[in-house]
Protein backbone atom coordinates (compact mmCIF):
# COMPACT_ATOMS: atom_id res chain seq x y z
CA UNK A 1 0.00 0.00 0.00
CA UNK A 2 1.71 3.25 -0.66
CA UNK A 3 1.22 6.51 0.99
CA UNK A 4 -1.12 8.02 -1.74
CA UNK A 5 -3.76 5.15 -1.07
CA UNK A 6 -7.08 6.47 -0.61
CA UNK A 7 -9.67 3.88 0.48
CA UNK A 8 -13.41 3.69 -1.37
CA UNK A 9 -15.72 3.94 1.09
CA UNK A 10 -19.14 2.83 1.02
CA UNK A 11 -21.81 4.46 3.39
CA UNK A 12 -25.17 3.62 3.53
CA UNK A 13 -27.71 6.05 5.11
CA UNK A 14 -30.39 6.17 6.70
CA UNK A 15 -32.83 8.32 5.35
CA UNK A 16 -34.26 9.56 8.62
CA UNK A 17 -30.96 10.88 10.03
CA UNK A 18 -27.53 10.32 8.39
CA UNK A 19 -28.65 10.75 4.94
CA UNK A 20 -30.66 14.08 5.74
CA UNK A 21 -27.76 15.02 7.49
CA UNK A 22 -25.65 14.51 4.24
CA UNK A 23 -27.98 16.41 2.67
CA UNK A 24 -28.11 19.50 4.73
CA UNK A 25 -24.25 19.37 4.79
CA UNK A 26 -25.09 19.67 0.90
CA UNK A 27 -27.38 22.60 1.53
CA UNK A 28 -24.78 24.31 3.82
CA UNK A 29 -21.87 23.52 0.67
CA UNK A 30 -19.76 21.59 2.76
CA UNK A 31 -17.62 18.96 1.25
CA UNK A 32 -16.31 15.24 1.68
CA UNK A 33 -14.10 13.05 0.01
CA UNK A 34 -14.90 12.12 -3.00
CA UNK A 35 -14.01 8.52 -1.91
CA UNK A 36 -16.67 8.05 -0.03
CA UNK A 37 -19.99 6.94 -1.72
CA UNK A 38 -23.22 7.84 0.43
CA UNK A 39 -26.15 4.71 -0.50
CA UNK A 40 -29.31 6.31 1.02
CA UNK A 41 -31.04 3.63 2.64
CA UNK A 42 -35.00 3.54 4.07
CA UNK A 43 -33.13 2.45 7.31
CA UNK A 44 -30.18 1.38 8.74
CA UNK A 45 -32.47 -2.19 9.42
CA UNK A 46 -32.51 -2.51 5.70
CA UNK A 47 -28.52 -2.66 5.63
CA UNK A 48 -27.60 -6.83 5.35
CA UNK A 49 -25.05 -8.47 5.30
CA UNK A 50 -25.06 -9.10 1.78
CA UNK A 51 -24.89 -5.09 1.42
CA UNK A 52 -21.56 -5.52 3.23
CA UNK A 53 -20.04 -8.55 1.24
CA UNK A 54 -21.20 -7.22 -2.18
CA UNK A 55 -19.42 -3.37 -2.07
CA UNK A 56 -16.54 -5.47 -0.49
CA UNK A 57 -16.59 -7.72 -3.59
CA UNK A 58 -17.23 -5.20 -6.02
CA UNK A 59 -14.22 -3.38 -4.91
CA UNK A 60 -15.46 -1.48 -1.74
CA UNK A 61 -12.13 -0.95 0.87
CA UNK A 62 -14.61 -0.50 3.85
CA UNK A 63 -17.78 0.18 4.78
CA UNK A 64 -19.85 2.78 6.99
CA UNK A 65 -23.18 2.47 7.94
CA UNK A 66 -24.69 5.66 9.57
CA UNK A 67 -28.14 5.83 11.30
CA UNK B 1 -35.39 -31.09 11.26
CA UNK B 2 -31.92 -31.68 9.80
CA UNK B 3 -29.46 -29.48 11.73
CA UNK B 4 -26.10 -28.67 10.26
CA UNK B 5 -23.26 -26.13 10.62
CA UNK B 6 -21.56 -24.39 7.89
CA UNK B 7 -17.52 -26.05 7.33
CA UNK B 8 -15.13 -23.26 8.23
CA UNK B 9 -13.65 -21.02 5.27
CA UNK B 10 -10.77 -22.85 5.16
CA UNK B 11 -12.04 -26.24 4.77
CA UNK B 12 -14.37 -24.94 1.93
CA UNK B 13 -11.23 -23.39 0.17
CA UNK B 14 -9.50 -25.97 0.53
CA UNK B 15 -11.72 -28.46 -1.41
CA UNK B 16 -12.33 -26.23 -4.41
CA UNK B 17 -8.88 -25.05 -4.46
CA UNK B 18 -8.17 -26.10 -7.98
CA UNK B 19 -11.50 -25.27 -9.46
CA UNK B 20 -11.94 -21.87 -11.29
CA UNK B 21 -15.78 -21.95 -12.03
CA UNK B 22 -18.15 -23.42 -9.00
CA UNK B 23 -22.17 -24.46 -8.77
CA UNK B 24 -22.74 -23.05 -5.80
CA UNK B 25 -26.53 -25.14 -4.44
CA UNK B 26 -28.82 -24.59 -1.79
CA UNK B 27 -31.20 -26.53 0.05
CA UNK B 28 -35.14 -25.20 1.00
CA UNK B 29 -35.45 -27.79 3.25
CA UNK B 30 -34.18 -28.46 6.38
CA UNK B 31 -30.98 -26.50 6.01
CA UNK B 32 -33.17 -23.45 4.96
CA UNK B 33 -35.11 -23.70 8.43
CA UNK B 34 -31.72 -23.85 10.76
CA UNK B 35 -30.33 -20.66 8.49
CA UNK B 36 -27.25 -22.34 7.41
CA UNK B 37 -27.63 -23.58 3.36
CA UNK B 38 -30.96 -21.81 2.24
CA UNK B 39 -30.76 -19.05 -0.32
CA UNK B 40 -29.26 -16.30 1.74
CA UNK B 41 -26.37 -18.56 3.01
CA UNK B 42 -25.63 -19.39 -0.49
CA UNK B 43 -25.45 -16.21 -1.55
CA UNK B 44 -23.37 -15.27 1.85
CA UNK B 45 -20.95 -17.90 1.61
CA UNK B 46 -20.53 -17.24 -2.57
CA UNK B 47 -19.91 -13.45 -2.22
CA UNK B 48 -17.01 -14.57 0.93
CA UNK B 49 -15.53 -17.24 -1.42
CA UNK B 50 -14.81 -14.52 -4.16
CA UNK B 51 -13.55 -12.18 -2.06
CA UNK B 52 -11.53 -14.42 -0.24
CA UNK B 53 -10.16 -15.92 -3.84
CA UNK B 54 -9.86 -12.24 -4.68
CA UNK B 55 -7.45 -11.69 -1.72
CA UNK B 56 -5.15 -14.71 -3.29
CA UNK B 57 -5.30 -12.65 -6.50
CA UNK B 58 -7.52 -15.29 -8.95
CA UNK B 59 -10.72 -15.37 -9.63
CA UNK B 60 -13.38 -17.87 -8.74
CA UNK B 61 -16.70 -17.57 -10.25
CA UNK B 62 -19.48 -19.02 -8.58
CA UNK B 63 -23.25 -19.65 -9.84
CA UNK B 64 -26.14 -19.81 -7.14
CA UNK B 65 -28.37 -21.98 -7.61
CA UNK B 66 -30.95 -22.99 -4.68
CA UNK B 67 -33.81 -26.04 -4.96
CA UNK B 68 -36.80 -27.15 -2.97
CA UNK B 69 -35.07 -29.96 -1.64
CA UNK B 70 -31.49 -32.55 -2.65
CA UNK B 71 -32.70 -34.98 -0.83
CA UNK B 72 -35.40 -35.60 -3.90
CA UNK B 73 -34.15 -36.75 -7.37
CA UNK B 74 -37.16 -34.68 -8.92
CA UNK B 75 -35.70 -31.54 -7.70
CA UNK B 76 -31.75 -32.83 -8.30
CA UNK B 77 -32.65 -32.66 -12.16
CA UNK B 78 -33.51 -29.23 -12.32
CA UNK B 79 -29.18 -28.65 -12.51
CA UNK B 80 -28.34 -31.24 -15.05
CA UNK B 81 -28.86 -28.40 -17.89
CA UNK B 82 -26.12 -26.63 -16.15
CA UNK B 83 -23.93 -28.78 -14.13
CA UNK B 84 -21.56 -29.91 -16.68
CA UNK B 85 -20.71 -25.69 -17.22
CA UNK B 86 -18.87 -25.79 -13.86
CA UNK B 87 -15.63 -27.53 -12.66
CA UNK B 88 -17.20 -28.92 -9.58
CA UNK B 89 -20.38 -28.50 -7.73
CA UNK B 90 -20.44 -27.21 -3.84
CA UNK B 91 -23.89 -28.20 -2.06
CA UNK B 92 -25.07 -26.46 0.93
CA UNK B 93 -27.12 -29.46 1.95
CA UNK B 94 -27.13 -32.01 4.74
CA UNK B 95 -24.66 -34.85 3.99
CA UNK B 96 -27.92 -36.26 2.17
CA UNK B 97 -27.55 -33.49 -0.83
CA UNK B 98 -24.30 -34.12 -2.06
CA UNK B 99 -24.80 -37.82 -2.01
CA UNK B 100 -28.11 -37.36 -4.16
CA UNK B 101 -25.94 -34.97 -6.49
CA UNK B 102 -23.02 -37.50 -6.92
CA UNK B 103 -25.83 -40.22 -7.51
CA UNK B 104 -27.21 -37.54 -10.26
CA UNK B 105 -24.12 -36.53 -11.88
CA UNK B 106 -21.20 -39.15 -11.28
CA UNK B 107 -18.84 -37.36 -13.60
CA UNK B 108 -19.41 -34.37 -11.57
CA UNK B 109 -17.00 -33.66 -8.55
CA UNK B 110 -19.52 -32.42 -5.63
CA UNK B 111 -18.42 -31.08 -2.34
CA UNK B 112 -20.16 -30.41 0.81
CA UNK B 113 -20.32 -27.25 2.03
CA UNK B 114 -21.88 -28.04 5.71
CA UNK B 115 -21.08 -30.57 8.61
CA UNK B 116 -24.58 -32.25 9.33
CA UNK B 117 -25.05 -32.21 12.69
CA UNK B 118 -28.36 -34.06 14.48
CA UNK B 119 -31.96 -34.42 14.09
CA UNK B 120 -33.36 -31.41 16.43
CA UNK B 121 -35.17 -28.43 16.81
CA UNK B 122 -34.87 -24.60 18.01
CA UNK B 123 -35.46 -24.02 21.58
CA UNK B 124 -34.07 -20.48 21.20
CA UNK B 125 -33.57 -18.32 18.23
CA UNK B 126 -30.10 -19.06 17.15
CA UNK B 127 -29.75 -22.32 19.29
CA UNK B 128 -30.96 -25.90 18.20
CA UNK B 129 -30.27 -29.13 20.07
CA UNK B 130 -30.70 -32.94 19.00
CA UNK B 131 -33.91 -34.81 20.15
CA UNK B 132 -34.10 -37.93 17.88
CA UNK B 133 -31.24 -40.36 17.44
CA UNK B 134 -33.43 -41.82 14.32
CA UNK B 135 -32.79 -45.48 16.03
CA UNK B 136 -35.49 -46.52 13.92
CA UNK B 137 -37.72 -47.91 16.88
CA UNK B 138 -39.27 -44.99 18.85
CA UNK B 139 -39.66 -46.05 22.77
CA UNK B 140 -40.29 -41.72 24.10
CA UNK B 141 -43.69 -43.12 24.77
CA UNK B 142 -42.36 -44.73 27.86
CA UNK B 143 -40.64 -41.87 29.00
CA UNK B 144 -43.50 -39.21 28.26
CA UNK B 145 -42.05 -37.83 24.96
CA UNK B 146 -38.51 -37.34 26.69
CA UNK B 147 -35.91 -39.57 24.42
CA UNK B 148 -33.33 -40.88 26.81
CA UNK B 149 -31.86 -42.53 23.59
CA UNK B 150 -31.07 -39.33 21.67
CA UNK B 151 -30.45 -36.98 25.34
CA UNK B 152 -28.85 -39.29 27.93
CA UNK B 153 -25.08 -39.24 27.11
CA UNK B 154 -25.18 -43.25 27.75
CA UNK B 155 -28.32 -43.53 25.70
CA UNK B 156 -29.73 -45.55 29.16
CA UNK B 157 -32.98 -46.67 29.04
CA UNK B 158 -33.60 -47.84 32.64
CA UNK B 159 -32.97 -44.65 34.86
CA UNK B 160 -29.87 -42.14 35.22
CA UNK B 161 -26.39 -43.60 36.04
CA UNK B 162 -24.46 -42.03 39.00
CA UNK B 163 -22.95 -39.09 36.60
CA UNK B 164 -26.23 -37.07 37.35
CA UNK B 165 -26.18 -34.00 39.39
CA UNK B 166 -28.12 -31.73 40.42
CA UNK B 167 -30.15 -31.92 37.15
CA UNK B 168 -26.90 -32.06 34.94
CA UNK B 169 -25.00 -34.62 33.07
CA UNK B 170 -21.65 -35.30 34.05
CA UNK B 171 -20.78 -34.67 30.57
CA UNK B 172 -21.02 -31.45 30.61
CA UNK B 173 -22.94 -28.36 33.12
CA UNK B 174 -24.37 -27.13 29.84
CA UNK B 175 -26.29 -30.73 29.10
CA UNK B 176 -29.28 -31.73 31.20
CA UNK B 177 -29.64 -35.03 32.64
CA UNK B 178 -32.76 -36.10 30.46
CA UNK B 179 -33.36 -39.04 33.42
CA UNK B 180 -33.71 -36.09 35.90
CA UNK B 181 -36.12 -34.72 33.81
CA UNK B 182 -37.99 -37.83 33.22
CA UNK B 183 -38.06 -39.07 36.92
CA UNK B 184 -38.92 -35.48 37.95
CA UNK B 185 -41.98 -35.58 35.29
CA UNK B 186 -43.15 -38.96 36.34
CA UNK B 187 -43.21 -37.76 40.17
CA UNK B 188 -45.05 -34.48 39.34
CA UNK B 189 -47.54 -36.55 37.19
CA UNK B 190 -47.52 -39.47 40.28
CA UNK B 191 -46.43 -42.01 37.44
CA UNK B 192 -43.29 -43.13 39.00
CA UNK B 193 -44.49 -46.54 39.05
CA UNK B 194 -44.22 -46.88 35.29
CA UNK B 195 -40.53 -46.84 34.95
CA UNK B 196 -40.86 -50.02 36.85
CA UNK B 197 -42.32 -52.03 34.16
CA UNK B 198 -39.86 -54.58 32.92
CA UNK B 199 -39.25 -54.58 28.98
CA UNK B 200 -37.68 -56.43 26.73
CA UNK B 201 -34.44 -55.68 24.90
CA UNK B 202 -34.22 -52.77 22.62
CA UNK B 203 -34.18 -53.97 19.00
CA UNK B 204 -31.14 -51.97 17.92
CA UNK B 205 -31.02 -53.96 14.13
CA UNK B 206 -33.60 -50.72 12.64
CA UNK B 207 -30.79 -48.14 14.01
CA UNK B 208 -27.32 -48.20 12.78
CA UNK B 209 -26.12 -50.88 13.88
CA UNK B 210 -28.45 -53.31 11.58
CA UNK B 211 -26.34 -51.46 8.51
CA UNK B 212 -27.63 -48.81 6.07
CA UNK B 213 -31.17 -48.61 6.11
CA UNK B 214 -34.09 -48.55 3.67
CA UNK B 215 -37.72 -47.89 4.55
CA UNK B 216 -40.42 -48.56 1.86
CA UNK B 217 -43.77 -48.01 1.31
CA UNK B 218 -45.45 -50.47 -1.06
CA UNK B 219 -48.75 -48.38 -1.74
CA UNK B 220 -46.42 -45.32 -2.91
CA UNK B 221 -44.24 -47.88 -4.88
CA UNK B 222 -45.29 -48.15 -8.62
Amino acid sequence: MNETFEPQIVAYCCNYCAYAAADLAGSMRLSYPSNVKVIQVPCTGRVDILYLLRAIEDGADGIYVAG
Amino acid sequence: MIVADRKSLDEIQEMIKDYKKILLVGCKGCVTVCNVGGMKEVQVLSSILKIARKKEGRELQVEERTIERQCDFEYVEQLRADCDRFDAILSMACGVGPQFLAEAFPSQKIYPALDTKFFGGAVQHGIWEERCAGCGTCVIHFYDSLCPIARCAKSLQHGPCGGSANGKCEISEDVDCIWDIIVRKKMEQERLEDLRTYRAFKDWRSARDGGPRKSIREELVQ
